[in-house]
């Protein structure tokens, strides 16, 4: 696939109309069902997909402990608050200090995971990422590192450093601008890969393992590439977030259900497209915006028959589908 | 450290007991992968199922607990057959990506299944036998029989693959699914009727499982089986039944001996750095022994 200037055009007005809506809802209040809340939400699915989309849409490999780089960001952002917090700095230095926390914790977790289980095929990666998210939950716990079982607490020192009505617009308006932001960023790297050589290697390396290696890529540190980014990206979106929880216990943090979510997000808009995590993020986000209301928690019984379905009869997506069935999408549409 | 070797006979046949069930808990994933190439990455749904029917048939109907085995069993060959015609026919020569993600689908839509028809609260039930001492050391049999059930039908199986036509058959699509097709083997038959007895004892470990803890039955108890089903299948060489069962053991005798090992190390949670130990076992043997302790 090769990107035009109309794809990213079209990609970066998306991205401006729901950034604008998010801005105008703050300011003039909910446009009927639209509210903050909701944009909030389609805004972390869009980024949860693009973010993921890179490793498991580009490679071919899935990572079922995706989660443990959004669990390390979420900890490394607060712990760096609380830090701050505790040695009299102003919460600045502890955003700043979070943020170099969860980019250190997330690309050793990812170097480490990567240079060990990317040297295997599919299975065993699956096998030994899942192990990772497992294993590293029952280390905060079993450590008591962060506070163990008992829950780091966010919100308190956050209060105390910017103030109540600072901590409210941290918690809704800023914070959105930074998932929004790391979407924005995913998306850029994405098409930095896509248009250059690292693209052409990792479609390689999906398509067909042995015969690009053969072929003299390095598919191993492609590979490793592509999931230090990918988990990176998680961290941040985890550190953005962490704003908006009061408090941080592994089990929450560590739950496998932002995994099931990332795969559904990257498989139902299409791996490897671009435009897919808007797709699925947005139809993603509003139908567990509005099923919370009526039928609560029963989104995965709704999404988990559907991701079946995908694979097993349209396995491209929907955006792979709108390109392969409407060839006239495929000028603006990547 | 004179306290640890009066109590660790005690933890190494707690664990032996125990590792009898989970060697059976994984003979399903690794004889599914074996056969089809598959990892069935829902795999814990299925013991989760198993424990359910063993709690509701005990609870509702007062039937005999080892009894609902056989019912467990039964369930789990219907479980087995429809993953296999809606999840994975269709994907057998599909990118791993693709039966990854859709027996993981599978998985997920038990248990929000479970969730919505049973609740998402812990169950449990109290059932005993009395128990059995051996030497001043005392054993609960609702402890033991589960563990001599999970070798029973361990052995049976292994009768089964290894002085059977059908296992003969098996084990060709294992070894060669071409050249089994060109010797008349019916492949797709032998994957359909191995993905259900793969399931199927998988359930009827669950009802083990049930029997052994009878407490803290809930929707999601099968994450941690899948993991632990994970480590063994590696540990003893995915694709190898006997394996298997030899890694149940090993695994089952290093959880509940590290548990005593850390309390007595002082850690803040013992339970969880046990866990964690299990886990980077995976990470080690995938580094050193990729092809697992027993494989060549």
């Amino acid at each position: 696939m090769t990107l035009s200037r109309t794809h990213i055009l079209a990609l970066l007005t998306l991205y401006a109309i729901l950034l604008g809506l998010r801005i105008l809802v703050e300011v003039v209040g909910p446009l009927g069902p639209i509210t903050g809340q909701l944009l909030t939400l389609l805004a972390f699915y869009i980024a949860l997909g693009q973010a993921f989309n890179i490793f498991l849409g580009m490679t071919g490999y899935v990572d079922f402990g995706y989660v443990a780089f959004m669990a390390l960001g979420m900890y490394g952002m607060a712990s760096g608050v609380v830090r701050a917090y505790e040695a009299g700095l102003t919460g600045y230095y502890g955003i700043v200090f979070g943020l170099i926390q969860t980019i250190t914790l997330t690309s050793l977790l990812a170097l480490m995971v990567g240079g060990i289980a990317l040297r295997l095929r599919g299975a065993y990666f699956a096998i030994a990422t899942i192990s990772v998210n497992e294993g590293l939950r029952y280390l905060v716990e079993g450590l008591d590192i962060w506070e163990g079982s008992r829950g780091l607490i966010v919100s308190g020192p956050l209060i105390r450093l910017f103030g109540s009505e600072g901590f409210s617009l941290l918690a809704t308006i800023i914070s959105d601008i930074m998932v929004f932001s790391v979407a924005l960023l995913a998306l850029v790297i994405s098409i930095v890969f896509l248009n250059t050589r690292i693209g052409y290697a990792l479609k390689a390396i999906r398509e067909d393992e042995d015969a690009a290696r053969v072929m003299g890529v390095n598919t191993t540190m492609y590979k490793v590439l592509a999931f230090t980014t990918s988990g990176i990206l998680g961290g941040l979106l985890g550190a953005a977030w962490s704003f908006k929880v009061a408090s941080i216990y592994p089990p929450d943090a560590f739950n496998i259900l932002y995994t099931i979510e990332a795969i559904i997000l990257v498989m139902l808009g299409g791996a490897g497209t671009l435009a897919g995590p808007i797709v699925s993020g947005t139809l993603y986000g509003s139908l567990k915006y509005f099923l919370a209301g009526i039928l609560p928690g029963f989104q995965l019984l709704v999404f988990a028959p559907i991701l079946v379905a995908v694979i097993v009869v349209a396995p491209e997506g929907i955006v792979g589908a709108l390109r392969v069935y409407i060839p006239a999408t495929r000028r603006f549409i990547a | 450290m004179a306290d640890i070797t009066s109590i660790l006979p005690y933890y190494i046949i707690s664990g032996l007991l125990v590792g009898s069930i989970y060697g059976l808990a994984t003979i399903g994933l690794t004889l599914i992968f074996g056969v089809l190439r598959v990892v069935n990455v829902g795999h814990g749904a299925y013991i989760m199922i198993g424990m359910y029917v063993t709690f509701w048939l005990f609870t509702l109907y007062s039937l005999n607990p080892f009894i609902t085995l056989i019912p467990a069993f039964l369930v789990g060959l219907a479980l087995g057959m429809l993953l296999f015609y809606v999840a994975l026919k269709r994907l057998l020569r599909a990118p791993e990506l693709s039966t990854l993600i859709s027996t993981f689908g599978f998985g997920v839509i038990l248990e929000e299944l479970a969730k919505v028809l049973w609740g998402a609260d812990y169950r449990g039930f109290v059932y005993s036998l009395g128990s059995l001492y051996l030497q001043g050391i005392p054993l609960p049999l609702v402890r033991v029989w589960p563990a001599v059930i999970a070798l029973g039908l361990v052995i049976a199986l292994y009768v089964l693959l290894y002085r059977t036509r059908l296992g003969v058959a098996v084990r060709a699509v294992t070894q060669d699914p071409e050249g089994a097709m060109v010797c008349g083997v019916d492949v797709e038959r032998v994957y359909f009727l191995t993905v259900a007895l793969g399931i199927g004892l998988t359930t009827a470990s669950g009802a083990l499982l049930a029997i052994y803890f009878q407490q803290g039955i809930y929707p999601y108890i099968g994450h941690l089986y899948t993991l632990r089903a994970f480590v063994i299948a590696v540990l003893g060489g995915l694709g190898s039944p006997i394996g298997a069962f030899i890694g149940g053991l090993i695994v089952g005798v290093i959880e509940q001996a590290s548990v005593p090992l850390f309390t007595m190390l002082g850690a803040p949670n013992p339970f969880g750095l046990s866990v964690f130990l299990t886990f980077t076992l995976i990470l080690v043997i995938l580094l050193l022994r990729p092809q697992g302790l027993l494989g060549r």
